[in-house]
């Protein structure tokens, strides 16, 4: 007992000593060094969308205002907002003397510059803001009233347009007209508190301070795509901050005496998608997740809080919709761990056990590497999906160059795992994922239309509390009759050194402006 | 066996001692030598766990546990039973899914030298009795081929076909067949021109006769040594892959595939993840090499007389 005590102490001593022997050196006091998971693609603004990405370019970009780790908007590059009557009119007022990193002013005439250039077809930009923010609001066109004032445009009236749009990444014309769309790639031109002072692609990207806030001269983002060397960079004091820290490495950072491990309850949504559309209803189990019945049966037979706590760590709830807590429908409760009850559900649906004990065979596709312990997770689902008389054909996948692909067409499955970002502002933010049947985020093509036909009533309620009343009504839907098996909010799990202060937030967002040095 | 063949034999054996004579000494000098006796045995108790596996395994090496993942060794394991070599990230037993990994590692590496070793054979027959064009495009593509990292085409491969146990085999196989038919047809250059071959064709046989049934025997000794050490540089191989996660499916437990598994333990100092997958891969290469040291020897003449 007394050695298992211990055991962190020791793997954490012989994984310094390893280190020792390669070598380390700790960072400037003017530099912070954060380790990340995951490689970067681009700085052009409007094709920027993987989380990791949006984390380093959000320090060299500013946007016209800001969402806190409270989930509040505050103002950032403007100062005022003003909607109009119909809600297709946003008017933002920018502070004065802003310039960006050129030196060149920045002005109502950038900001609507930025926004239609974004949503200019002939860039083929793919990135969030043309192909979330852009196409959820509706964008129409954006325009200088004069030096100071800006208004955009949007279809119609949406009540969370005014959030949406602090996701855009406010630059000057001058320099990006200067530039080919390659050049903007690599070489951005912000308007934040950041620039970029080098990029070694799949390597390191390191930023400058220009201007406030920040605490510190300089950031390096180092890409360390193995967690056990992100966990001995840490552990070295090589790096300040590292993301996606393995569960079974927390004891070793936390024992070694350098660095602790942060978790939090993250804001992505976990589940496993039944992929609803006429090519998949072809497939082998294809047929059988169109009922219903089935997909409500197999709620049951997964033990997602005995996954939390085994493979994440964690205790969690099991989520009730795909809405972040407390923002969902608070009458709804999770499905139980019940798998005699998914086995009696699947008798009734038909899909009784045959001679081998089967029921039916399907497919799951899953990436590998992306989220926490993700490999292990879907591993664990298939077997509870089994022990209720399913044969699953397990596919587990590259994920950036094999399995995103599927998923940007929208053809993984029958059954597909998979993590959506999500937020805290809003319940409509993370329901608009399944804005509509054919939104590029509706992966699963369900279609049902008590839910997509509730849409203008969300728009059109008159009052917060009507709104409320049929997001319930829409989220019980979804709960009964939807296309995901729920599972859970992915816990995030950040390494920090003993060196730094500093505190992760929720929503995924790394914020290095407020770190500073203990 | 045809007199040709016979007469081959005794032009490459010119002592003329019979089977039985040559198993005794094969079995004394390796004896003598001790290291290959233990190869031997480690070797035959990894078929013997690979053939018999599914009898000895005290659990289902798939059969998930979450709430006892992690057991150290000799820690407790379902229904009364023992985790003798402890559990993995998802519960599921180590002694298990090593038992089943033997299967998985040994069938590949046998499986792929056949496809390797007879493409590679087939290939270097031809080029050494024909020569000519056949022997020059044979030759390059070889050279192609391996102008290539291995592992870099490998990947390449799988990436295309997809992981699988079969697609392994086969990549891993057509990885091998250069080597093969690079001593093929520098033996198959030298033995054409031999009297044997000539009186072979003399007395009419077909080009087929004289190539797998007069040339072919003449080579195989050499063959096998080479084999001894591939079987042990493709369960590498495999390993490697395995490890990249390019091998066969996650549910199918390969030794190299319990190793890439045990990364992210490893700090954690779940030691035994890593320690019994690698302690096993590395006595099954390191017996195979051994016996292929002491199969080298056995059979160079030169090192005959003091064996």
């Amino acid at each position: 007992m007394k050695l298992r005590m211990h055991m962190p102490r020791v793997a954490a001593a012989g994984l310094l000593g390893a280190i020792a022997l390669t070598g380390c050196a700790e960072p400037l006091e003017d530099t912070i060094v954060v380790g990340l998971s995951a490689d970067i693609t681009t700085f052009e603004p409007g094709m920027i969308s993987s989380r990791d990405n949006a984390n380093i370019a959000r320090h060299i970009f500013a946007s016209l205002f800001t969402l806190t780790a409270e989930g509040e908007h505050v103002p950032e590059l403007a100062h005022t907002l003003e909607i109009s009557d119909d809600g297709t009119s946003y008017v933002y007022t920018l502070n004065e003397g802003l310039t960006c990193h050129d030196g060149e002013p920045l002005t109502a005439e950038d900001v609507a510059y930025v926004f239609n250039r974004i949503a200019d077809p002939a860039n083929r930009f793919t990135g969030n803001t043309p192909g979330f923010v852009f196409t959820s609001i509706g964008f129409v066109n954006a325009e200088a009233l004069d030096d100071l004032r800006v208004r955009v445009d949007i279809a119609q009236k949406n009540p969370i347009a005014f959030g949406l749009m602090t996701e855009v990444y406010i630059h000057c014309k001058d320099a990006y007209e200067a530039m080919t769309l390659d050049e903007a790639a690599s070489n951005p031109v912000g308007s934040g508190s950041y620039r970029l002072a080098s990029w070694t692609r799949g390597s390191e990207v390191v930023l400058e301070k220009v201007r406030e806030p920040g605490n510190f001269q300089r950031i390096a983002w180092r890409i360390i795509p193995e967690a056990s060397t992100r966990t001995a960079e840490l552990i070295a004091g090589n790096v300040d901050i590292i993301t996606n820290v393995v569960p079974e490495q927390v004891e070793a950072i936390d024992g070694s005496g350098r660095a602790e491990v942060q978790v939090v309850s993250g804001t992505r949504r976990m589940y496993l998608g039944f992929n609803l559309s006429d090519e998949h209803a072809r497939m082998p189990g294809g047929d059988a997740i169109q009922d219903p019945r089935v997909r409500r049966a197999l709620q049951y037979a997964v033990d997602v809080p005995t996954i939390c706590r085994q493979l994440l760590s964690v205790e969690c709830e099991r989520a009730t919709s795909l809405v972040n807590p407390p923002n969902g429908n608070a009458s709804l409760t999770p499905y139980p761990y019940d798998p005699e009850r998914a086995e009696r559900l699947l008798d009734e649906a038909g899909w009784r056990r045959g001679a081998n004990g089967t029921r039916f065979s399907i497919r799951l596709q899953a990436g590998q590497g992306r989220y926490v312990n993700d490999v292990n997770v879907v591993l664990a689902i298939a077997q509870y999906l089994e022990d209720v008389g399913l044969d699953i054909d397990l596919e587990l996948m590259e994920w950036a160059s094999v399995y995103t692909p599927l998923l940007r067409e929208r053809q993984a499955g029958p059954l597909f795992f998979l993590g959506t970002g999500g937020g805290l502002w809003s319940p409509i933010y993370d329901m608009t994922d399944l804005a509509q049947v054919g939104s590029g985020t509706n992966y699963t093509h369900w279609d049902d239309p008590r839910w997509f036909d509730r849409w203008p009533d969300v728009v059109n309620a008159e009052t917060p509390e009507a709104r409320r009343v049929v997001l319930d009504e829409m989220l019980q839907v979804f709960h009964d009759d939807g296309p995901w098996l729920l599972l859970y909010f992915q816990p995030d799990f950040y390494g920090v050194s003993n060196r730094i202060a500093w505190q992760a937030r929720r929503d995924e967002h790394v914020e290095i402006f407020e770190a500073r040095l203990k | 066996m045809s007199d040709h063949t016979a007469e081959g034999l005794v032009l490459s054996n010119p002592r003329g001692s019979g089977f039985r004579r040559e198993a005794e000494r094969a079995v004394r000098v390796m004896v003598n030598a001790r290291w290959p006796i233990f190869a031997v045995v480690f070797l035959l108790l990894a078929a013997f766990a690979a053939v018999f596996g599914a009898w000895l395994a005290p659990f289902d090496p798939n059969r998930q546990n979450l709430v006892l993942r992690l057991a150290a060794p000799m820690a407790a394991g379902p229904d009364g039973g023992v985790f003798w070599l402890g559990s993995d990230a998802l519960g599921r037993d180590v002694f298990s899914r090593l038992l089943y990994g033997a299967r998985v590692s040994l069938t590949v590496g046998f499986a792929a030298i056949t496809v390797g070793g007879t493409i590679g054979i087939v290939a270097g027959l031809l080029a050494g009795y024909f020569g000519g064009w056949v022997d020059d495009v044979i030759m390059r593509l070889g050279d192609i081929q391996l102008a290539f990292p291995f592992i870099l085409l490998a990947i390449m491969f799988l990436v295309v076909l997809g992981s699988g146990v079969w697609n392994l085999i086969l990549v891993l196989g057509v990885g091998q067949w250069v080597t093969y038919a690079r001593i093929v047809r520098a033996d198959t250059l030298s033995l054409r021109e031999k009297e044997f071959v000539e009186a072979a064709r003399a007395l009419g046989d077909s080009t087929p006769s004289i190539i797998f049934r007069t040339i072919l025997p003449n080579i195989l000794a050499p063959l096998t040594v080479i084999a001894s050490f591939n079987v042990a540089s493709v369960i590498l191989s495999e390993a490697a892959l395995s490890f990249l996660g390019l091998g066969v499916p996650p549910e199918v437990p390969t030794w190299g595939s319990m190793l890439a598994e045990s990364r992210d333990t490893l700090v954690a100092n779940k030691w035994w993840l890593a320690v019994f997958p690698g302690v096993a891969i590395m006595l099954t290469v390191l017996s195979f090499n051994i016996l292929g040291d002491w199969l080298r020897d056995f059979l160079d003449p030169r090192l005959r007389e003091r064996t």
